[in-house]
């Protein structure tokens, strides 16, 4: 009973500051994203790391849709980059026929926003890359 | 105008794209269906493989949005862009430095008027005629009009300088290309390949009083393996020139869907 009391302890101790890290970076993209929603155009957003996603769409019956298509855009942009040696992928960009989807990876994040064709997706990554709040 | 000379045309127009804006460092272009319709010379058709699969998978949950008009990548050392034209999609892979504006508008211009001009001097889609790989392998082909019959007298009389009796002359088997693709399903064989029955029908021409129930497949890579033959399920198969493979046996010869395959036909 002792000993399992101890490693209880130990574990809390390992985990609580790195947990503290990644909520803080998190919060700040969050932040970030929520006002970037508020924009004009811009449908939503889905963010994810390894160890929480947020999505927040207009239209909740397209989130597993566009959950898919996100991380499959991730994954072939990434396959690309490996085959023509392009080196980290800083964004990409798949625009359909009414919307399009800018996703990006910043540190663990991966964080796909989607928005009408109109909206200019290059003031939105420079939002998301700046640092610091809005 | 045949599929080779469309090949032809749009290779000669991502050729001299590549001529003029030395940023471009590959093009080629694929269709929905996945067919590579052209290429440059510098990449290598596994890579063409390996993407138009990637893109497959991704063009499907892309449906969600209307499809794929447009995929922008960018990365540290380069970027890649995918642009729709008609039923093709455009490949083109930049260098870091490249103007991205500038090079749009020349390839969007020069592949969209020549596009358009293959259009209206043959309105009739491209077929699935990829542009073959150069081998140094003889593969001889059944060509569509040709009756089996005269083919194996053809190729009786080619073999006619060695002196054989005429009721024994027969061809040797011989390979024909197809491209890969895959077969599934819970009651697939995983021993067993599909063809086209018209290729099936003229290999029992050819090989009359002989049955024919296994195929040699060999890649270009040299691997080969025999495996059982029958004819496609799926009547939209057929005349396309494709082998359906079983994932296991594409495991063995380290082939994938889309690559070019000889196949021909067992005669024991």
């Amino acid at each position: 009973m002792t000993k399992k009391k101890k490693e209880t302890q130990m574990v809390g101790q390992v985990t609580e500051p790195i947990v503290l890290e990644a909520t803080m970076s998190v919060n700040d993209l969050k932040a970030k994203l929520e006002e970037l929603k508020n924009r004009d155009g811009v449908i939503g957003y889905i963010l994810r790391n390894t160890t929480s996603a947020s999505i927040d769409l207009k239209d909740p019956a397209k989130v597993i849709d566009f959950a898919v298509l996100s991380s499959s855009a991730i994954d072939a942009s990434k396959e690309l980059s490996n085959l023509f040696d392009l080196g980290n992928v800083n964004s990409t960009v798949v625009e359909g026929r009414n919307i399009k989807m800018l996703s990006l990876t910043i540190d663990e994040n991966r964080i796909s926003i989607f928005m009408e064709k109109n909206v200019d997706c290059e003031a939105l990554r420079n939002t998301l890359c700046a640092k610091g709040p809005n | 105008m045949d599929n080779e000379l469309y090949s032809f045309a749009l290779k000669s127009t991502l050729d001299e794209i590549r001529n003029l804006c030395p940023d471009i460092k590959n093009a080629f272009m694929f269709r929905e269906d996945g067919e590579i319709t052209a290429a440059d010379e510098s990449t290598p058709r596994k890579t063409i493989v390996k993407i138009v699969d990637s893109f497959d998978g991704l063009m499907e949950k892309a449906e969600t949005m209307g499809g794929i008009e447009l995929i922008t990548v960018e990365g540290s050392k380069g970027g890649v862009n995918v642009s729709r034209m008609n039923n093709h999609y455009l490949v083109t892979v930049t260098s870091q430095n490249a103007d991205k504006n500038y090079l749009n508008t020349i390839t969007h211009t020069l592949v969209k008027t020549v596009l358009k001009l293959l259009e209206k001097i043959n309105p009739a889609p491209l077929n699935n005629n990829p542009s073959e790989p150069e081998t140094e392998t003889e593969i001889r082909t059944i060509k569509k009009d040709e009756k089996p019959t005269e083919r194996a007298e053809k190729l009786a009389a080619e073999d006619s300088e060695q002196p054989t009796k005429p009721e024994t002359v027969r061809p040797e088997p011989t390979a024909n290309q197809f491209m890969v693709e895959n077969i599934g399903g819970l009651l697939v064989a995983a021993d067993t390949v599909r063809i086209d029955n018209e290729t099936l029908l003229q290999w029992q021409e050819l090989y009359e009083d002989r049955k024919i129930e296994e195929v040699e497949i060999e890649t270009f890579e040299g691997k080969s393996t025999r495996c059982k033959i029958k004819p496609v399920k799926d009547s939209k198969q057929e005349g396309k020139g494709v082998v359906q493979i079983p994932q296991k046996i594409q495991r063995t010869l380290e082939i994938r869907k889309g690559e070019l395959v000889k196949v021909k036909p067992v005669v024991d």
